[in-house]
């Protein structure tokens, strides 16, 4: 049965080859519902893959499906392969399973454009396109047997990425927005396409396949082979991590990227493509453990990253900005989680986060639908009379970010901070604590300030609505899910430990042993202090005292100018790139024909041998040419003529 | 005296294509400018030369010879079949643009199936006279194509700076061939090879005829500092034949080249694939970083095509099988897609337009959809990414490298992959996230509901003052991208048909 | 006997060159090129080449330089210098200056130091016609066809050149 997994690919495909050539003739909403039902029919296939794998007892849980040889060079092979094992499988459940909720939301949301006007019906069916192309991409990612393949799907959601954050092209800042994504991400890119080489040119003859299970082999049996690269390679990961997944450096693109739709940021910025890196690196997690230093750097990035976007968080007034900064301060934890060992734990909140942050994003949207598009914080107020159900559902959401006790982001992310905390690496327990206290204050900030108190905007409140109950289905559906998510992993009963147990076997380091149950308690109760304290410092800043909240502001401005210019890596990066463009000016004006005009015009004037200007048309610069040709001969023939008198 | 036995199976392809030359310029003299008929007459010959090429591919035994002078192994008989992408492409793409600008069809397919027997004839030379008579074949035809468009002076001064330097990167080539039989005594490459397997006893003089040897082919696929001409003749010949001869010549180049240089030239790759090496990283760099400046379609082609020869050359650095192999097959996805890119924007020019301003791609994706996704593969495929074919050419030649020690080389071209990443994107930018600049005035006047106007008015835009709109998509204009879009999607999906195939072709030049 | 003539003749064949880069006068300059055209052809008969030089007589003398004078004569001789190099360019002119003399160095030095040496190897027959015309229609029966196909395309280019252009 587990050999018809490719079946999971076919709906996806099929609706996207229908809505592009007959997408316009279907028309609203029969090109949604198509896409939806597709992926759905993806997600029943992912659950018979996941009791597939159930079915098999546990050490025989990783089986390979080849569909079809893919590229053979001399030892370099990787096939079209599927790996299907519990890390994979769960992954294809979190994708499609969300990624269904989500095109079921997008059914009735995309019915009208950003200007609340309505879409049209080829735009509508494109949209379809692009979000299953995203699917197919993101499978064919957690899916694939072998590197190669997983850098196709890799590649593939980036540009299914560009593609949406775009969607709105006739604004300028969403077209600006998506070619900022694809940019960053190339140069993650770039770390990753190393990588590969690297692995291939160290460990090609034992494994030219590049497939997990022959690289988890070499690995354990002859480790030597991978030690002397295994640093660079995993560092060159970790960059391409860091670009997929928004994290320091890279980060830059993720806020930005909520100029697409805001389906689109649920589903890709939030739950699926951006937990990528996360994957990759838990997949890859025994070449890391084998580099050891990497590791560290992991955590670092990933502590440093989540306290830092938390604390950008609580400057922004923008809701959907501040939920991409929690995206980043989530996605930190989750390297912190990695980079302490804890594979379990990150995929556990990788889960469960894609659970309530999809929720809070289509939360967002149905704020957005009610308020023709607002999003500023400061504008809204009182919704909870307007917006029952999103307001229920955006509360249990949040409840679950902020790390509210028995909700399923409370075990995540407390599984992640236990991790660290037998790790031994203390400081980074204390910025995950302190992360998470901030995380509470800014979750409730966005319940608090749009949901309580007294409407600021009359005009704005008066024309809220609630949304269809196409669009609150799909929520409901979360919330229950960020509720009982944790039912997954609970501590003491550890399911999706024992799920992933043979991963976690893999790496040549082994797991360090479990605290005493005392200690374990005694975390989890700090963890439940931590976020309700930080909930209560949200209702004394955000209800009780709303001029407390502007007070410390003052107090702290430095700080906060810092934190609200996100740390001036935007900045930093536009120097760095008007460099750079100045930088290829000034080369390419070296090189470039039209402008051989103006350097030898250049070197004219300033030694007043040339006469006036060459046009183009003149054929003039063909003794110019002639030369570079003949300089460039010279120099070729010295270099042959050295080599040829010092050789001999 | 015996006469020799040709062994003429060996031309098979070749003398099929010439045959087609000929008779195109008797049909031609004979029922005037029918077009339909000669461009019919090329495409079935060429498609004929294909399938003559890959059946020749398929006999057993060793490959067959003419004399000393040509071989049919597979090396040569798949670079036939790149050429031959190349050339049908172009005779498709010419059949619609060729006959607005000249009245001399029958010539122009004519001289361009001569030019593919140059081509064609390059990848099976054995001995360096054979190679100097095709280069220059298929040069001299190239030389007039790129000047046929008569009416347009930029056409003209296409063809003289192409012709003036070109005669002079041939006279090197000339003296580089002379310089090796003078350090060896011999001509063949074979006979080169064995002479010089006990150490040269004149390597000055062999290593100053391998320098002219790179100038001339240096010139011929355009690797800086002898790619000047590229810039100018690329947008200033029309736009079939530019599409073309980009593919086209590089296969055949590179074809010669590496023959040359790894059957010949063996003993000596030590010393030039450092030279190589840094030409390569030259080329790369320097053609990345001049295309991201352009604005104008055909001229930032011309430099991307600077930067893919640099990253072809990385193949011929590696100087292994692996190597070759990458290159054949680099050669052939760009075929695809490079002459597709060149489709669309042929299918875009208007008459007497000298190059066509990327602006002009606004709202492509609204007008013509298909065009514009057609568009899209290439440039997505010409970045570098997967699944298309760009991607694979780009994996295999660096992977070969890396397999060779050329890390830092590889690095270099990962490097300049990123950088082209941002000029190739632009013109996705421009079909997917512009609003077409004749339509933005009037939205901007209607307000909100401009879109759905302008939208509506999308199909049949409004020609812009003075000038003539493109001509209609013609069916032939459309195959070509069509089938070049297929092409590239199709290797990219399925490199591992072609790579064995390869593999095993590519043993025969070692 | 032999080395005097060689001197005396590559004198002549130097200054010829020198004249044609020298004269301001096109027609003195196409002349001059004849002179060293011709000494070249009494080289290749010196060398055994006897085909090579009433080749070189007839082609180059013969044909070329003529043809070059038809065209010096059709355009005016004094319009003819500098077309393509319009203007003048000193620093191309010195940058050109010195990477011939680097070139030149080179070549010195490699002749000198020897390692320029060419193979040297005793070439079959003399350089008569008739050893020429066996080899090129049995061993080189290739090159001497496909030259054939580089004059078909010669002629067809030369009459695409030839006719007006028609816009259409």
């Amino acid at each position: 049965m587990l050999d018809y997994a490719w079946l999971i690919f076919v709906p996806p495909l099929a609706a996207l080859l229908v809505n592009a050539f007959f997408g316009r003739r279907l028309g609203k909403p029969a090109a949604g519902y198509l896409g939806a039902v597709a992926v759905g029919l993806s997600f029943l296939v992912a659950l018979g893959i996941f009791f597939g794998l159930l079915g098999l007892p546990a050490e025989e849980r990783s089986h390979t499906v080849t569909l079809w040889s893919w590229i053979h060079i001399g030892n370099f092979r990787p096939d079209f392969a599927l790996l299907l094992d519990p890390l994979s499988s769960l992954m294809a459940l979190v994708v499609t399973g969300v990624g269904f909720l989500i095109h079921v939301y997008s059914v009735e949301y995309m019915k009208l454009d950003d200007e609340h006007h309505q879409l049209d019906a080829r735009r509508y069916a494109r949209y379809f396109v692009f979000l299953n192309f995203f699917i197919v991409a993101m499978l064919i990612l957690v899916l694939a047997n072998n590197l190669v393949l997983l850098y196709l799907g890799w590649e593939g959601v980036g540009l299914a990425s560009y593609l949406l954050i775009g969607f709105w092209f006739h604004k300028p800042s969403a077209a600006d927005a998506g070619k900022k994504a694809f940019l960053v991400n190339r140069v993650g890119d770039f770390g990753m396409a190393v990588a590969i080489m690297l692995i291939f040119a160290a460990v090609g003859a034992q494994a030219g396949s590049l497939a997990f299970t022959d690289l988890y082999r070499v690995i354990q049996q002859s480790a030597p082979l991978l030690a002397g690269v295994a640093s660079t390679v995993t560092l060159l990961l970790l960059l391409a991590a860091t670009g997929k997944s928004a994290q320091i450096p890279l980060w830059v693109w993720l806020p930005d990227a909520m100029e697409g739709p805001t389906p689109v940021s649920a589903l890709i910025h939030a739950a699926t493509m951006v937990t990528a890196g996360v994957y990759m690196t838990v997949r890859m997690s025994p070449l890391f453990e084998l580099a050891g230093n990497t590791l560290t750097w992991v955590a670092w990035v990933g502590a440093l990253t989540a306290l830092m976007a938390a604390t950008i968080a609580l400057t922004k007034t923008d809701l959907k900005r501040i939920l991409a900064y929690s995206t980043i301060s989530q996605l930190g934890y989750m390297f912190l989680g990695v980079g302490v060992g804890g594979y379990v734990a990150a995929m556990f909140h990788l889960t469960t986060h894609a659970f309530f942050k999809a929720l809070l994003f289509l939360a967002a949207g149905s704020v957005m639908h009610a308020l023709h598009g607002e999003l500023d914080i400061n504008k809204m107020g009182g919704l909870r009379a307007k917006l029952p159900t999103t307001y229920r559902t955006f509360l249990i959401g949040a409840a679950a970010l902020a790390g509210f006790p028995l909700l399923s982001g409370f075990f995540s992310k407390d599984a992640i901070l236990v991790a660290t905390f037998e790790h031994h690496a203390y400081l980074l327990y204390a910025i995950g604590l302190v992360t998470a206290l901030l995380t509470a204050v800014y979750s409730f900030k966005m319940v608090f300030v749009p949901f309580w108190g007294q409407p600021r905007d009359r005009k704005l409140f008066d024309h809220a609505h609630e949304s269809p109950a196409l669009m609150t289905l799909p929520l409901w559906v979360l919330a229950a899910l960020s509720v009982v998510g944790g039912l997954v992993n609970l501590p003491f009963v550890a399911t999706l430990e024992h799920w992933l147990e043979k991963l976690v076997a893999l790496g040549p380091v082994g797991k360090p042993e479990h605290p005493a149950l005392a200690v374990e308690l005694a975390l989890l109760a700090v963890s439940a202090l931590v976020a309700l304290g930080g909930i209560w410092l949200a209702y004394r800043a955000y209800v009780q005292q709303p001029d407390l909240a502007v007070r410390i502001r003052e107090r702290i401005k430095p700080l906060h100018t810092l934190a609200a210019n996100g740390y001036y890596f935007d900045w930093a990066y536009n120097k760095l790139v008007e460099g750079l463009w100045a930088f290829s000016r000034f080369l390419a004006g070296a090189v470039d024909q039209q402008s051989i005009d103006a350097a030898v015009n250049g070197l004219a004037r300033a030694f007043g041998w040339l006469g006036s200007r060459t046009s183009r048309l003149e054929t003039g610069l063909v003794s110019l040419y002639a030369l570079s040709l003949f300089v460039g001969l010279v120099v070729v023939l010295g270099y042959f003529l050295a080599t040829a008198i010092i050789g001999r | 005296m015996t006469l020799p036995t040709l062994d003429l199976v060996v031309l098979l392809p070749q003398l099929i294509v010439l045959t087609a030359a000929l008779l195109v310029l008797v049909v031609d003299g004979l029922s005037g400018a029918r077009s339909w008929l000669l461009a019919g007459i090329s495409l079935v010959a060429l498609l004929a030369a294909g399938a003559a090429a890959i059946w020749l591919s398929l006999q057993p035994g060793e490959p067959r010879r003419l004399q000393a002078m040509a071989v049919a192994d597979g090396f040569a008989l798949l670079f036939d079949v790149v050429i031959v992408v190349a050339a049908v492409l172009g005779v498709l793409l010419a059949y619609q643009s060729i006959p607005r600008i000249s009245q001399q069809v029958g010539s122009y397919y004519a001289l361009l199936l001569l030019a593919v027997v140059g081509m064609m004839t390059m990848g099976a030379a054995l001995d360096l006279i054979v190679v100097f008579l095709a280069l220059e074949i298929l040069s001299l035809a190239l030389y007039i194509l790129a000047g046929f468009n008569r009416s347009e002076p930029r056409s003209a001064e296409a063809s003289l700076k192409y012709f003036l330097l070109g005669a002079f990167a041939s006279a090197f080539f000339l003296y580089g061939a002379a310089l090796v039989y003078g350090a060896t005594a011999s001509l063949n490459l074979e006979a080169i090879a064995a002479a010089l397997a006990g150490g040269s006893r004149s390597p000055a003089m062999l290593y100053l005829g391998i320098a002219l040897l790179i100038v001339g082919f240096g010139f011929k696929v355009a690797l800086v500092p002898f790619h000047m001409w590229t810039p100018d003749v690329y947008p200033g010949a029309p736009t079939p034949v530019t599409a073309f001869m980009s593919a086209a010549t590089k296969a055949a180049a590179f074809a010669a080249f590496l023959r040359l240089f790894l059957t010949a030239l063996p003993t000596a790759q030590p010393t030039w694939s450092w030279a190589l090496a840094v030409l390569a990283a030259v080329t790369m760099t320097l053609g990345n970083v001049a295309a991201l400046r352009q604005r104008e379609l055909k001229r930032m082609l011309a430099y991307s095509s600077i930067a893919h020869a640099g990253y072809a050359a990385v193949g011929l650095v590696a100087g292994t099988a692996q190597g070759a192999g990458a290159v054949l097959f680099y050669l052939l996805a760009y075929a695809f897609m490079n002459v597709g890119a060149f489709g669309v924007v042929a299918a875009l020019e208007r008459a007497g337009e000298y190059d066509v301003a990327r602006g002009r791609l606004a709202g492509l994706s609204e007008r013509q959809p298909a065009l514009a996704a057609a568009m899209a593969i290439f440039m997505f495929s010409l970045t570098g990414i997967p699944p298309f074919a760009g991607f694979f050419g780009k994996l295999y030649v660096f992977g070969a490298a890396v397999a060779a020690g050329w890390g830092w080389l590889v690095v270099i071209g990962v490097i300049n992959s990123v950088i082209s990443a941002y000029y190739y994107l632009q013109v996705t930018v421009e079909m997917y996230f512009a609003a077409p600049a004749a339509e933005a005035p009037a939205a901007a006047a209607a307000g909100k509901k401009g879109r759905a106007v302008a939208k509506a008015a999308a199909p049949s835009p409004a020609p812009e003052e003075g000038k003539a709109a493109p001509a209609p998509l013609s069916r032939a204009t459309a195959a070509a991208v069509l089938a070049a879009a297929l092409g590239t999607v199709l290797i990219g999906v399925l490199p591992a048909l072609l790579t064995g195939w390869i593999a095993q072709a590519v043993q025969g030049i070692f | 006997m032999q080395l005097v003539l060689f001197f005396v003749l590559a004198l002549l064949a130097v200054a010829g060159a020198v004249g044609v880069v020298l004269s301001k006068n096109a027609v003195y300059s196409a002349l001059a090129l004849l002179l060293n055209f011709a000494v070249l052809a009494v080289f290749y008969i010196m060398l055994n080449a006897q085909f090579l030089g009433v080749v070189q007589v007839i082609v180059y003398a013969g044909a070329i330089v003529v043809l070059f004078l038809f065209v010096i004569m059709l355009i005016g001789g004094q319009l003819a210098p500098d077309a393509l190099t319009a203007g003048s360019r000193r620093p191309a002119r010195v940058v050109a200056l010195i990477a011939g003399l680097v070139a030149l160095a080179g070549l010195a030095y490699g002749l000198v130091s020897g390692a320029l040496a060419p193979q040297t190897g005793q070439v079959q027959g003399s350089g008569s016609v008739q050893a020429i015309g066996r080899v090129l229609f049995t061993d080189y029966l290739l090159p001497f066809e496909l030259a054939s196909v580089l004059l078909l395309v010669a002629m067809i280019g030369a009459v695409v050149l030839a006719r007006k252009p028609t816009k259409s």
